[in-house]
């Protein structure tokens, strides 16, 4: 029998990651999940995506390789066994899901929301407890609703992504974590604009190969 | 000691244990023993209940929607009893004796006055027994008899010519009559009444008729003075949620639909229809759908009634609640997704949430699909093992239909001379149904570096569409 099984056959590994236990040496602990990008991971705080809270990715353009940056960690939340939604609310264009299919993401996992009020919808969608991740579309939110959506991200324990355009960069955010975005050859160059206890840095990475579009 | 009272005359094991019999027979008093005995415990019990006057049809009806908080099994007794088959139920209200404490005390409140309660494995004894004005609880098919046996033969309520010629022959009490012989006694009193005694002892089934509720709800209310405002008409509809909530949890149901309408002056009336995507009885939860879809309204003019509406009523389960919170160790999906979908819905109309999935065929407009919301109930699922296939590449990114692009110097542009990358890929299909196409698509970067696909028409003119956006 393992250590990790008491005589009862509980699993006491997961009763010592419950947030409401408090142990001396986890406290600093951040739950993370890994990106996929090796180069990425070893400069996010903790090693990877923070598990829940606000992540504001911050691109000149629509379309600069954003999302790609995001499919691994998608197909790994929706594919896992006790997966939670992905959901995509008010998306600038229909997400197209052959593709998404083809990256690994579990689609019976994705729903799309649209809708005249994106920022509302994506602060039910945080704090609602359905959702493993929630990505959204926003023009110019004010400081005070990108508080609630952080909020709302921590009570809802979900990984809320907030894509902005990169002139965002100057405002002040709560977000955990924000990166700024621009496409670079045959793969994308992230500026690590904000994140807890992580140096601010430039990093290029390379899609891997065969990478959809970049044949 | 016994939580069970044990009332004099009633004879029970302990009673019928004699000297002599083995310890190991005996049930001790000061054990704490179930109320019911599990051993000897018969299939069946059942809660007479017998009023102290007759009561109108309307009156025991509604008592008896009552009781079904206690039990699914209720039937009518008219004019003055109620029968409730309390098996199932006794451990959720702690045993007899909470059970009638509850039954009783429901009872007071709604007929003001308190009913004679007697429990039995056969509802015609439990009956008989409450008429007799003796609350008695007899668990066990053999303490029956004997429980029986002083109870005056009226209890069971036979013609009166019948009562008259066993009162004549000196037969009073029930036991009397069970200590004559069978043959003579359906002979000389009916068939019929030999059949009502075995069903009273157990000796032969008792079918009743299960009284069953009124399956829709239908509440209207008129209003004092006519309301404008949403939280004033909310607060209207509180008493009628209120008593749809007590309606629902007498049924042990949910609804699916819920209609609410509001009369005007001279409009016709504002029908507010919400759908729900689980059945839902928590009446909070549908006061604030409800308030969510109201502030979503325009009225015509100020309302002056309200009605509540339901449809078809679900069987409802009520939740769990897990340990774990949903996303930490396997806390999957509950009454937090469905809730999110009712939120969304009432709030942005029924085509808010949709679901994706992907369909056969090679035209990328339709090799994809909505669909309604991912499934609320698959909390667990098999995840899909296989690698997906690769296909070729995909942008993640659709436009709702092809945008055409101006050509300069035979090349396509988009916010600058577009950048034709790797060699085409050429779909044509779609013959059979009118929606043929026939393109060559490209990948394509533009002067920023974000990669598009276009495709080139094969047909003249040749025109160049930006059809998709990379990502």
């Amino acid at each position: 029998m393992s250590p990790e099984f008491n005589r009862r056959g509980c699993d006491s590994s997961a009763l010592k990651e419950h947030p409401a236990i408090w142990r001396g040496r986890s406290a600093a602990r951040l739950e993370v999940l890994p990106s996929g990008f090796t180069a990425l991971d070893e400069r996010l705080p903790g090693g990877g995506w923070p598990r829940s809270g606000l992540i504001e990715i911050l691109s000149a353009r629509f379309g600069s390789g954003e999302l790609y940056l995001l499919l691994p960690v998608l197909a790994a939340l929706t594919r896992a066994a006790a997966a939670r939604w992905c959901v995509w609310v008010a998306p600038p264009l229909m997400p197209f899901a052959p593709a998404l299919a083809a990256a690994g993401i579990a689609l019976d996992r994705v729903a799309v929301v649209g809708g005249a009020r994106p920022l509302w919808a994506f602060e039910q969608v945080l704090g609602s407890g359905a959702c493993d991740a929630a990505l959204a579309w926003a023009r110019q939110p004010k400081p005070r609703e990108l508080r609630r959506l952080q909020l709302a991200a921590e009570r809802g324990r979900t990984m809320g992504v907030l894509f902005r355009p990169r002139s965002a960069a100057r405002e002040a955010s709560p977000a955990v974590l924000r990166l700024g975005l621009a496409p670079h050859a045959a793969g994308v160059r992230v500026t690590l604009l904000k994140g807890r206890g992580a140096d601010r840095g430039t990093i290029e990475l390379t899609w891997p190969e065969g990478a959809p579009g970049r044949g | 000691m016994a939580l069970l009272p044990i009332p004099a005359g009633t004879r029970t094991r302990e009673a019928q244990s004699r000297p002599g019999t083995p310890a190991a027979h005996v049930v001790p008093l000061r054990v704490l023993a179930p109320p019911y005995l599990p051993d000897a415990a018969p299939r069946e019990l059942w809660a007479g209940m017998h009023l102290a006057a007759p009561v109108p049809a309307e009156a025991l009806q509604r008592l008896a929607l009552r009781a079904g908080r206690y039990t699914p099994r209720v039937s009518l007794e008219p004019p003055d009893g109620l029968l409730l088959e309390v098996k199932g139920s006794l451990h959720l209200f702690a045993g007899v004796t909470g059970l009638r404490l509850a039954v009783t005390d429901e009872c007071r409140r709604l007929l003001g006055t308190a009913p004679v309660l007697a429990f039995a494995p056969t509802p015609r004894a439990a009956l008989a027994l409450a008429r007799g004005g003796r609350p008695h609880t007899v668990l066990d098919m053999s303490a029956l008899t004997g429980g029986l046996a002083p109870l005056p033969l009226a209890t069971l309520r036979w013609p009166e010519d019948i009562l008259e010629r066993l009162a004549r022959s000196g037969v009073r009490t029930i036991g009397a009559a069970l200590r004559l012989p069978r043959g003579g006694f359906a002979r000389r009193f009916g068939a019929a009444q030999l059949a009502a005694l075995d069903a009273l002892t157990g000796r032969a089934p008792d079918l009743r008729d299960v009284f069953r509720a009124r399956l829709r709800f239908r509440r209207r209310r008129e209003l004092l003075c006519e309301l404008e405002h949403t939280c004033a008409i909310l607060a209207a509809l509180a008493p009628l949620l209120a008593e749809l909530g007590t309606f629902l949890r007498t049924r042990q149901c949910g609804v699916l639909e819920l209609e609410c309408r509001l009369g005007h002056r001279h409009s016709p009336p504002t029908r507010c229809l919400m759908r729900l995507a689980a059945p839902a009885a928590d009446v909070h939860r549908l006061a604030e759908l409800l308030g969510e879809r109201l502030a979503a309204l325009t009225l015509p003019e100020p309302v002056r009634d309200c009605e509540l509406r339901t449809d078809a009523l679900m069987p409802h389960r009520p939740d769990c609640l897990h340990l774990w919170q949903p996303g930490e160790h396997g806390g999957g999906l509950s009454s937090e997704a469905s809730g999110l979908i009712e939120r969304l819905r009432a709030r942005l109309g029924e085509e808010a949430i949709h679901g994706l999935a992907v369909r056969e065929g090679h035209r990328p407009e339709k090799a994809w699909g909505k669909t309604a919301p991912p499934a609320v109930a698959g909390c667990s699922r098999t995840p899909p093992d296989h690698e997906p296939a690769r296909l070729h590449h995909r942008p993640l990114w659709l436009l709702p239909a092809p945008q055409p692009l101006p050509v300069a110097d035979g090349r396509p542009r988009h916010r600058g001379p577009l950048l034709l990358i790797g060699e085409p890929e050429r779909i044509e299909t779609g013959w059979w149904d009118g929606e043929e196409i026939a393109r060559d698509y490209y990948t394509a970067a533009d002067s920023h570096g974000v990669l598009l696909w276009v495709f080139r028409e094969r047909e003249a003119p040749h025109g160049w569409y930006l059809h998709g956006v990379f990502g």
